[in-house]
């Protein structure tokens, strides 16, 4: 069985800039498979050249075994592609921008009508149907943005961060959604600055940056590589943390009346180092264990603490954004 | 089974779509442009101007008044759809589409060609009701209803296939206007459309022969008339080569990528 994507030392160079630096990768069918990265990592780039919107400068590429540039229609028939910036045809009713994107896909008449109309139903602004897109709300065109997507019933469903400056309600639905169609046996790209997003619906992510894959693994494992922190409230806290022996211990800090330890795993560690503080007379009154977020780890490695800048774009930036 | 796939007649059709919803904006403009021609250039100088024979000079003119219109409404239409879908990127639907390349060219040069072609008939149409509705004028008539055919079919898709070098090639919409005013119309102008080429000095005759234009608008006067300087054969092969190798290029531009993709 061929791969949904296949690439091999894919580059891609914009004068001087280089927006892809050798990306090999490999989305098995029927995976979810998200794209993380800063801003410019070249997400968008590494998309638009598997539909055909940006031509590599060097590498290859493949879409279920076809070649993006040799079997170009074979490539872009499977495809649905929900891309970052809006690109409709705002001349024609969004149900007839629909009914035309199915034609392109060898769907026509009645059948391409109730295409358009299940999609439409599927994200659920089926009554906006005779509306231009101009006239839909910034949450509806993204809908609708996934709706085209979906309307060729594509094998592989890439969508270049489909919800980004979308209400929560919106992004719930849109996860469903998507989640659904992956139950189904759609193999789905998802890009996304929304590090909970990844976490929540990827079986495996790539991490990139500056044009080059740093990581690609499952969000588990990710978040395996981190310290999970645990926070311990102590009846009379003492000024230095008290010594304790135990080699999986990275970090241990006073932090008002409680005791932060950093360590690799900490719900086994926790057991241990209770005990071990109640030995030295300390009594612990709550505890609290956080897992290492997958954004702690994102953000050493890329080096990039995105939550400073993002909000210039994005005023509306949730919570668990990069 | 149909010989051309359903995503290239989706195009097509979308592409018919987009000028047939707005009869104001597409048919009404040359309507009136040519009708105001006819009356002044026809009716109310037409007495006074003689192109030599029996010719009557609204007679005369009209076969130039369909070129002028099935031309630039042609060029016009396959260059702004392109670049209005650039500039808007909505032309990524067609580019992510799974046709060929050639069916993406091929499919706005046909309903490009579609709509100068309609202009035609329009404009002729409008002939054909000033000269019946003026009792004193010989209705229109066509000598060679073929080549009338031929010729408004070859040269609408000769300028959709212009125009779609055209609207890969803007960067701006002051590119389409330039184009459009400063280079099709001055050629159309200077192409026999309103006098006969046996007016002009020798040497502007031959200056006049490097212009393609002359050989559409004598070609058409040919097919509507029977009189022409210049033999419609030679120029419908010549015209049907041009075509050829502009949709050609077209096709190679789209592969390329060129205004397109980065
Ligand atoms: N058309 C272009 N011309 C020149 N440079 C470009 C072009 N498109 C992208 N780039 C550059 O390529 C690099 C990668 O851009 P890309 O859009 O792929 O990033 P991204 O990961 O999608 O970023 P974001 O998260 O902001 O969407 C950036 O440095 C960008 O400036
Ligand atoms: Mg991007």
């Amino acid at each position: 069985m061929s791969l949904a994507i296949s690439t091999t030392d894919l580059e891609k160079s914009y004068g001087s800039v280089r927006a892809l630096d050798g990306i090999s990768l490999a989305v098995e069918q029927g995976e979810f498979f998200g794209l993380l990265g800063p801003n410019g990592a070249g997400k968008t780039t590494f998309i638009n050249i598997l539909v055909g919107l940006v031509r590599k400068s060097d590498g290859e590429a493949s879409v279920f075994g076809h070649d993006v540039e040799s079997e170009y229609r074979a490539a872009r028939d499977r495809i649905g592609l929900a891309p970052q910036e809006f690109n409709v045809d705002r001349f024609f009713p969004i149900r007839e921008v629909l009914t035309h994107k199915a034609g392109y896909h060898g769907i026509t008449g009645e059948e391409a009508k109730a295409r358009a109309d299940r999609a439409l139903r599927t994200v659920g602004i089926y009554d906006k149907r005779n509306t231009r897109f101009d006239w839909l709300s910034g949450g509806m065109k993204r809908r609708f943005m996934l709706a085209r997507a979906l309307v060729s019933d594509p094998d592989l469903l890439i969508l270049d961060e489909p919800t980004a400056g979308v209400d929560v309600e919106l992004r719930h639905d849109l996860w469903e959604i998507i989640t659904e169609l992956n139950d189904d046996g759609t193999t789905i790209l998802l890009t996304t600055h929304y590090i909970e997003e990844a976490e929540r619906l990827c079986d495996t992510v790539a991490i990139m940056d500056q044009g080059e894959k740093l990581t690609v693994a499952s969000p588990e494992s990710l978040m395996a590589r981190g310290n999970d922190t645990i926070r311990l409230r102590l009846e009379s806290p003492p000024t230095r943390p008290p010594k304790i022996d135990d080699e999986r211990i990275q970090e241990m800090t006073i932090e008002g009346e409680s005791l932060v330890v950093t360590a690799p795993t900490g719900g086994e560690v926790a057991p241990a180092l209770v005990r071990s503080l109640d030995r030295q007379g300390h009594t612990v009154v709550d505890m609290d264990i956080s897992r290492t977020s997958l954004e702690e780890v994102f953000v050493s490695l890329t080096g990039t603490d995105e939550a400073e800048t993002a909000p210039e774009t994005e005023p509306a930036a949730p919570e668990g954004m990069l | 089974m149909s010989v051309v796939s359903a995503g290239w007649r989706t195009l097509v059709h979308r592409e018919i779509l987009r000028f047939v919803r707005r009869p104001r904006n597409t048919f009404l403009p040359p309507a009136i442009t040519n009708a105001l021609y006819l009356i002044v250039f026809g009716v109310i100088l037409g007495g006074r101007i003689d192109v030599g024979g029996d010719v009557t000079y609204i007679h005369f003119i009209l076969p130039g008044l369909v070129v002028l219109g099935a031309v630039s409404d042609a060029f016009q239409n396959a260059s702004f759809s392109i670049f209005h879908g650039r500039w808007n990127e909505y032309i990524h639907e067609v580019q992510t589409a799974p046709l060929s390349y050639t069916e993406m060219v091929i499919a706005y040069v046909v309903a490009s060609a579609l709509r100068g072609t309609l202009i035609a008939v329009l404009i002729t149409g409008v002939g054909v009701l000033f000269t019946n509705l003026i009792p004193s004028m010989t209705p229109v008539e066509f000598a060679h209803p073929v080549y009338v055919v031929a010729f408004v079919f070859v040269i609408t898709l000769l300028f959709a296939g212009f125009g779609v070098i055209g609207g890969l090639w803007a960067r701006d919409f002051d590119h389409l206007t330039v184009m459009n005013q400063f280079i099709i119309r001055p050629l159309v102008f200077f192409g026999a459309v309103f006098y006969p080429l046996s007016t002009l000095s020798q040497f502007w005759q031959s200056v006049s022969l490097l212009n393609p234009m002359v050989y559409m608008v004598e070609g058409v006067r040919f097919a509507f008339l029977d009189i022409s300087d210049i033999s419609p054969v030679v120029s419908l092969a010549v015209l049907a080569g041009a075509t050829v190798v502009v949709v050609a290029i077209d096709v190679w531009l789209f592969k390329r990528g060129f205004g397109l993709t980065d």
